[in-house]
């Protein structure tokens, strides 16, 4: 397999560090307004929590225009007096590179890869650009577990608002639990801390011509971790809070990136996940504390109506892939005033399922069947609201694991529809 | 030679002179044409066998071949009948070849012309049948991209792009066909109504926000909006 291309003096600078002991990568494209305060939070973090250790600070840039990869280069912690306890033996390296290939996270982090590698790091981490939140205790919690626990991936735990995160509550972190066995309750979390070994293992996998390269990154790092028996853990981070994105970013694209990944990852460990019943906890490392996070507003009327109308216009596509009782009900649900509009965690496993299926037997254009699962998706997000409206932070995670627990038990589902054509 | 012979038995010798040299021809094409039948039997029998080991049906139905063939009135598996029309044409070509085997001019000139019109017939209909696989995919597209983007005239749009596309093929076909001269022109006139159209669509889509939050502030006044991050 053909390695990324570097320039020739990112060679140079390259083959000058030789060797180190800890990489944190933060792929970038046109960041320069937040990227500042998170490699300030890496580079406090290395002088803070590993003062003896060599450490990389990687950048890999898409071609950003907004001068992103000169504020990574002109970025330098200034007071250090007010973190440091200790003195710094060894000063952080940055290397600041844009990656080649197709566009897109995956390809960022192969190109860090490639400099783990390289560098013969033992422990790596990766944080997203536009954190506000990140602080020097993140590369702490990413990096200690592989260091002093011998892990090898470490998953972020974060404290989010109950409406934030809806794909991965109701449709990510349930189906990969269900089918790997491990609760890795932010595996799309987007800042992750792995082993060089994982690394090298990462690059030997043929898929950076794949959508792996574009969107679908997060998600497989997390399954190939856990299908490949590396040792995974979690982190908790504390608040997950990041620039604003657009507003206008296109749900049903989000949908199509996110799930269609994780259906993909279905095919290539379709063995692995056939044969596993049940799940169980993986280590969870730092402090768990309270967090305040931002309100949330959600707008419940126009997202049963945004249902209302994909049942009625998608019906007759749904029916090429649900089970008739499950249309039947969404067809009534839909006709329920607001106070009752439920869909219950059965119903969801079981349209989650049918579509994963659906996708493996090529029933319809996989374009168009993860596209005309956002109004059911809106639907379930509606119903979830309703029902958590006034519960708290810990009712709201008792009632995700209730439908982690639905996705267990109706696994059988998924093993009988997986090969039936409909 | 008195005028019996030549006014009766002449003629009548010759008549039967002819018929006799006609006559293997003739055989010959009824044998073409039996053998003809028999081979079209054969392999009408073993392709929809074939394609229905190949699972044609399905594909069909997923392509959405059958459901317009459906509202043809047919209801015959799409294998079937692919596997008929190929017999058919078998069937047609031993005719072909039985009537050119029996020597007329007239019918040798006949099917000259109607060789070389056949090709222009299975262009012209691959072309519609691609017509109605393409305007089903971009039909459905544009239903679940009008759904999800709220649009309560869905199921329209979705019709709507359906329709031109499978009407474009079809006048592409008959132009193909030589049917209808002036087919390019009506051609060209629905491609650029349809640039406007998806122009005034992308223009309209793009400026939906704007307009739509103008609508909201002027008619229901302010609208609580989603802030949920999804992923």
């Amino acid at each position: 397999m053909s390695s990324v291309v570097l320039r020739k003096d990112i060679h140079e600078k390259i083959d000058q560090i030789a060797k180190a002991d800890i990489l944190v990568g933060i792929p970038s494209f046109n960041n320069a307004r937040t990227i500042g305060h998170v490699v300030k939070a890496v580079q406090a973090g290395f002088v803070k929590y590993f003062p003896r250790k060599k450490c990389v600070l990687v950048n890999s840039d898409g071609g950003s225009t907004d001068g992103t990869m000169e504020t990574v280069q002109n970025t330098a912690l200034e007071d250090t007096q007010s973190i440091l306890l200790s003195h710094r033996k060894e000063k952080a390296l940055t290397i600041a590179t844009p990656y080649h290939g197709i566009p897109g996270k995956g390809s960022a982090f192969r190109t860090i890869f490639e400099i783990a590698e390289m560098l013969d790091v033992k422990a790596c981490a990766v944080v997203d650009s536009d954190l506000r939140s990140i602080t020097p205790e993140w590369i702490e919690l990413l990096i200690k577990p592989i260091l002093e626990n011998r892990l090898d991936y470490v998953a972020p735990l974060y404290h989010r608002h109950k409406y934030d995160g809806t794909i991965t509550n109701s449709i990510i972190y349930p189906i990969t639990r269900a089918l790997y066995g491990k609760r890795v309750r932010q595996p799309i979390g987007g800042d992750f801390g792995f082993s060089g070994d994982l690394a090298r293992f990462y690059l030997t996998k043929d898929v950076w011509e794949t959508d792996v390269a574009r969107y679908g990154i997060d998600i497989w790092m997390t399954t190939t971790a856990i299908a490949n028996d590396f040792r995974v853990c979690q982190s908790f981070l504390g608040a997950k809070i990041h620039d604003p994105k657009d507003p206008g970013a296109d749900l049903s694209a989000m949908l199509f990136q996110v799930v269609g990944a994780t259906f993909d990852l279905m095919e290539t460990y379709a063995d692995m996940w056939s044969r596993v019943q049940g799940s169980e906890s993986v280590p969870v490392f730092g402090f768990e504390y309270a967090v305040g996070v931002e309100p949330v507003s959600v707008n419940v009327e126009r997202m049963i109506d945004k249902f209302r109308l994909g049942v009625h216009e998608l019906a007759d596509i749904w029916k090429e892939v649900l089970p008739d009782d499950i249309l039947e009900f969404l067809r009534n649900v839909g006709s329920l005033p607001k106070e009752q509009f439920r869909i219950p965690d059965e119903i969801w496993v079981a349209i989650i399922f049918s579509f994963a299926a659906a996708a493996h037997n090529k029933t319809i254009n996989k374009e168009h069947l993860l596209k005309s699962l956002t109004p059911l998706y809106i639907g379930r997000t509606a119903s979830f609201v309703l029902e958590t409206w006034g519960s708290d932070a810990q009712e709201v995670e008792d009632k995700i694991e209730r439908l982690c627990a639905a996705f267990e038990n109706r696994k059988s589902f998924l093993r009988e529809v997986w090969n039936f054509v409909k | 030679m008195n005028i019996f012979q030549k006014l009766i038995t002449q003629p009548v010798e010759e008549f039967i002179y002819k018929v006799i040299q006609f006559l293997p021809s003739l055989f010959s094409s009824i044998f073409l044409l039996i053998i003809g039948m028999v081979v079209a039997w054969i392999m009408k029998t073993v392709l929809a066998r074939l394609f229905r080991f190949l699972k044609l049906d399905e594909v069909s139905e997923r392509s959405g071949i059958s459901k317009v063939i459906a509202r043809g009135g047919i209801r015959e598996p799409f294998s079937t009948l692919l596997a008929r029309f190929v017999g058919w044409v078998i069937v047609l070509a031993f005719v072909i070849i039985a009537l050119n085997a029996l020597n007329v001019l007239a019918i040798e000139r006949l099917f000259e012309k109607f060789f070389l019109y056949l090709p222009n017939v299975f262009v012209a209909l691959l072309i519609v049948i691609f017509g109605a696989i393409l305007g089903n995919f971009f039909g459905r597209a544009a239903l679940i991209a009008s759904v999800n983007a709220g649009l309560k005239i869905s199921g329209l749009i979705g019709k709507g792009v359906k329709l031109a596309i499978f009407l474009f093929s079809i006048s592409i076909a008959l132009e193909q066909l030589g049917i209808g001269k002036d087919t390019v022109i009506i051609s060209f006139s629905i491609i650029f109504g349809g640039i406007v159209f998806a122009l005034s669509l992308a223009f309209g889509l793009g400026g939906k926000d704007i307009a739509k939050d103008y609508l909201e502030k002027r008619i229901r006044g302010e609208e609580q909006k989603d802030e949920i991050s999804h992923l």
